[in-house]
């Protein structure tokens, strides 16, 4: 079986909407300094200002423009994202493959390590430790991170297991290949999509809980988010400013996390061949 | 009452004899088979003194050295003491003398009868070897080859020497008088010693108790008659074998790599032969007994690969492999035949270090196979049932057959690259850059067991594991890869185990067969045995289950 990762997604629909909106929000951060003529902390003119041309989404109750803070916070939703993705990723390969692979006492300890790590509500923790030490950005991508390589670690033992009986793989084994060899070169590319659903779940996860946390208020109070801007909107709820503060930023956070779904629902379909639609010859 | 020792033949700077022994007692029947050019004939005419070439060594006849005699005492003992029945070529028997008359001459010549007698004397023989009386008056050019040759015969023994000397009694003759014929050679009288000379083996098998196996001038393997034929040890003896076209061995016959040179330094045999060491190209091997038999070998004769004792292997309850043991010799094909299910497989795979055995050893050369490092995956290697599964399809063909090089860190590069395009080749798939850049699932399933076999030769193995090789395959297509691997043992000396559930292309493929049943190896013996005389009756219920173009002929028999 041979297919393509990259088609797959391509050709789907969903896939490709996903992609987009993903574009377009990592243009949004990026290019967020010159979408915007304020920056998002400054105190400018008035506070709770309607929506003009000079404040195209208003400001809020300390006069902070909100499209700049809608921006600025798509790259903190972004980076949380982006950043949990790829460290959590790094554990659950290591942990998952090595465990597939070596087997025996090494597989039973790990897996109830990350048994014990499932157990634990990730929620809870995060809010919890959230309390006490207020990260920044760093440490908050570094606790989602520990918090949330252990499903993925699982599945990719899961998966590791299956490869490594298929017939390419004992056939390296016979050629003398070690145990890292394997891995590297057979193992981890054969995982590519499974890979990429992991990243994708991850980048979705943190992105949802980071919002959450702002929402609560025990992020870091000096960072831009868009958890932060609905509680702020939510307060001044009697006042109308929903329209231009709330739904914004509610706005982007849903169709972020919507277009990380339809990618790895994409993605997930080369998993699952009962998922496509139809049969590409 | 013959004994030859040293002796060494050359014509010119061509060395034919080198260092022969032998050893011929009353009424013993020794043949000297080798191939044409092996110095057989000359070692018959150097006997009888007849040999134009210079000479070293010595060859006693009844306690006499004849290179000693005079003249006049050789002629007295050629022919009355030692006979020689030429090979039939044409100009063997004078064409205006009526063959009663040539028959006779010999003992005229010697004095021994009055010419009267010696008439009788030769239509006695005449009548006894088969030739009609009214043919004694004819003249050679109008018999046949079969007569001629009894008349040769006739001549041969008539003047009862001790010793006869056969040159290619039967190579000439047609298959129903040549059994005729050889009934009469083996019976002529007990006392005699016999010498046969020839290239067939069904001729000597026919004719002598004992074999010597020349090759290169000098003696290589001697032994029973029987039992070098079924159980060669000499690597000679076996390609010898294999490349005769015969009713007793079933495997499909192979020729012998390269060809027969002189002179050779050291062991004659060892530029063709496919276990040779280096010791082999300086050092003359003696012949030596081993095992009950003579071989002049440096290894001792055909040497025991790989080797299997007591293996068991245990799934939970199920007992998949039941105390095993299994030799596999270099160069031969030892075949593994069961239903499926039988634990053929997850034998293999313990061989491969894919399972780990619950009992018992494994032996590569002699020594035991602990934990299996690259070097043993460089001597032994694996085909797997599925070409396609056991292809990464990640890969191009050329990165597939290069892996196993890459694994084992073997050469640059580039060198890498070189010898994976060389094998490519060797496996007879195309070596164009095209080819070597698609990907596994752009080719047929023959092609990908092309490639999965060059993938697993490229490390030059000695001993090919192939599950199920044919599995996936049709028919057509099978047979050329199964050809493919014959040819590869010729060339390459492979030893291979092939498993499968089919008896008849095992029967083609294998010097051996061993048959397993449900973790056991029930019968285990050479495949011509195992295909005539099964001894098993799963055995029998599995020959006649194999495929066959007659069922309804089968079936209906019974």
């Amino acid at each position: 079986m041979h297919i393509s990762l990259k088609k797959e997604i391509k050709q789907s629909q969903s896939g490709k909407a996903g992609i987009i909106i993903l574009l377009v929000m990592i243009a949004a951060a990026v290019f967020a300094p010159l979408l915007s003529r304020y920056d998002p902390m400054q105190q400018s003119t008035a506070p709770l200002l309607a929506p003009s041309f000079t404040h195209w989404l208003g400001t809020n109750q300390v006069g902070q423009d909100i499209w700049s803070q809608l921006l600025y916070g798509a790259r903190t939703s972004l980076m949380v994202g982006f950043g949990v993705g790829v460290l959590s990723l790094i554990p659950s390969i290591l942990f998952g493959v090595s465990s597939a692979l070596i087997g025996g006492i090494y597989d039973k300890i790990v897996m109830r390590i990350a048994d014990a790590f499932i157990v634990i509500p990730m929620i809870m923790v995060a809010i919890l430790v959230a309390a006490y030490i207020r990260p920044d950005l760093f440490v908050l991508v570094l606790l989602l991170a520990a918090l949330s390589w252990q499903g993925g670690a699982r599945m990719i033992r899961a998966q590791a297991l299956s490869l490594k009986e298929m017939g390419h793989i004992s056939a390296a084994r016979t050629f003398g290949a070690g145990l890292f060899y394997i891995a590297r070169k057979h193992i981890v590319p054969d995982l590519g999509p499974i890979l990429l659903v992991e990243f994708i779940y991850g980048v979705k996860r943190a992105v949802f809980i980071e919002a959450g946390l702002a929402f609560l208020g025990i992020g870091d109070p000096m960072l831009v988010s868009w958890g932060t801007m609905m509680r702020d909107a939510m307060k001044f709820s009697y006042l109308n400013v929903w329209v231009w503060w709330l739904v914004p930023a509610g706005v982007a956070l849903s169709t972020t996390i919507i277009g990380l779904t339809f990618i790895s629902h994409a993605a997930e379909s080369v998993l699952d061949p009962r998922l496509r639609g139809e049969v590409v010859a | 009452m013959l004994e030859i020792r040293g002796l060494r033949v050359s014509y010119g700077n061509d060395t034919v004899l080198n260092g022969l022994d032998l050893d011929l007692a009353d009424g013993e029947a020794l043949a000297i088979i080798g191939e044409s050019g092996a110095g057989k004939t000359t070692l018959g005419m150097s006997i009888m003194r007849l040999a134009d070439a210079g000479i070293q060594g010595s060859i006693r006849f009844n306690g006499e050295d004849i290179f000693t005699l005079s003249d006049e005492q050789m002629r007295e003992i050629r022919w009355n003491r030692i006979s020689m029945l030429f090979q039939n070529v044409n100009n063997v028997l004078n064409p205006v003398h009526r063959v009663l008359d040539q028959v006779a001459e010999p003992i005229v010549e010697h004095k021994l009868r009055s010419k009267g007698g010696a008439l009788d004397r030769a239509g006695e023989l005449l009548t006894r070897f088969g030739l009609p009386t009214e043919r004694f008056s004819a003249y050679p050019h109008q018999l046949s080859g079969g007569e001629q040759q009894r008349v040769l015969l006739a001549m041969a023994l008539a003047n009862d020497p001790d010793l006869l000397i056969m040159d290619e009694p039967l190579s000439s003759l047609d298959v129903t008088t040549r059994q005729e014929l050889g009934e009469l050679l083996r019976n002529i009288d007990g006392h005699r010693a016999k010498l046969v000379i020839t290239h067939d083996l069904d001729t000597a098998s026919r004719l002598s108790e004992k074999l010597a196996v020349l090759y290169g001038g000098r003696i290589v393997e001697t032994g029973s008659t029987r039992e070098v034929l079924i159980n060669p040890r000499h690597p000679y003896t076996r390609a010898l074998i294999r490349a005769y076209p015969n009713m007793t061995t079933v495997k499909d016959m192979q020729g012998i790599k390269g060809r027969m040179t002189r002179p050779v330094s050291g062991c004659p045999f060892h530029p063709r032969c496919t276990q040779a060491m280096e010791k082999c190209s300086s050092e003359v091997p003696r012949l030596n007994q081993n095992h009950g038999r003579w071989v002049a070998c440096h290894r001792g004769g055909i040497v025991t690969l790989l080797s299997v004792v007591n293996l068991s292997k245990q799934f939970n309850l199920l007992k998949a492999v039941d105390s095993v043991s299994l030799h596999i010799e270099a160069g031969e094909t030892l075949a593994l035949v069961g239903q499926s299910g039988s634990g053929k497989t997850t034998l293999a795979k313990i061989l491969m270090g894919l399972y780990t055995p619950s009992k018992g050893g494994i032996y590569l050369e002699g020594k035991k196979v602990e934990k299996r490092e690259k070097d043993f995956y460089r001597r032994v290697q694996m085909i797997f049932q599925n070409p396609g599964e056991s292809l990464s399809h990640r890969l191009s063909i050329l990165e597939l057959v290069m892996e196993p090089l890459e694994v084992q860190g073997i050469g640059t590069k580039e060198e890498r690259r070189e010898k994976a395009i060389q094998t490519i080749g060797e496996v007879e798939l195309p070596q164009t850059k095209t080819f070597l850049n698609t990907y596994p699932h752009h080719l047929s399933g023959g092609e990908l067991q092309r490639v999965a076999i060059a993938r697993a030769l490229v490390l030059d193995p000695d001993l090919l594991i192939a599950d199920e090789p044919t599995a996936f395959l049709d028919a057509g297509i099978g047979a050329k890869i199964l050809k493919l691997m014959l040819n590869l043992q010729e060339c390459r000396g492979l030893s291979m185990l092939y498993i499968t559930h089919d008896v008849a292309a095992a029967r083609k493929m294998s010097d051996r067969i061993a048959v397993m049943l449900d973790g056991l190896i029930i019968e285990e013996g050479p495949s011509s045995e195992i295909v005539a005389s099964p001894r098993q009756s799963y055995t029998k219920r599995l020959l006649a289950s194999a495929s066959s173009l007659h069922y309804l002929d089968k079936t209906s028999v019974k």
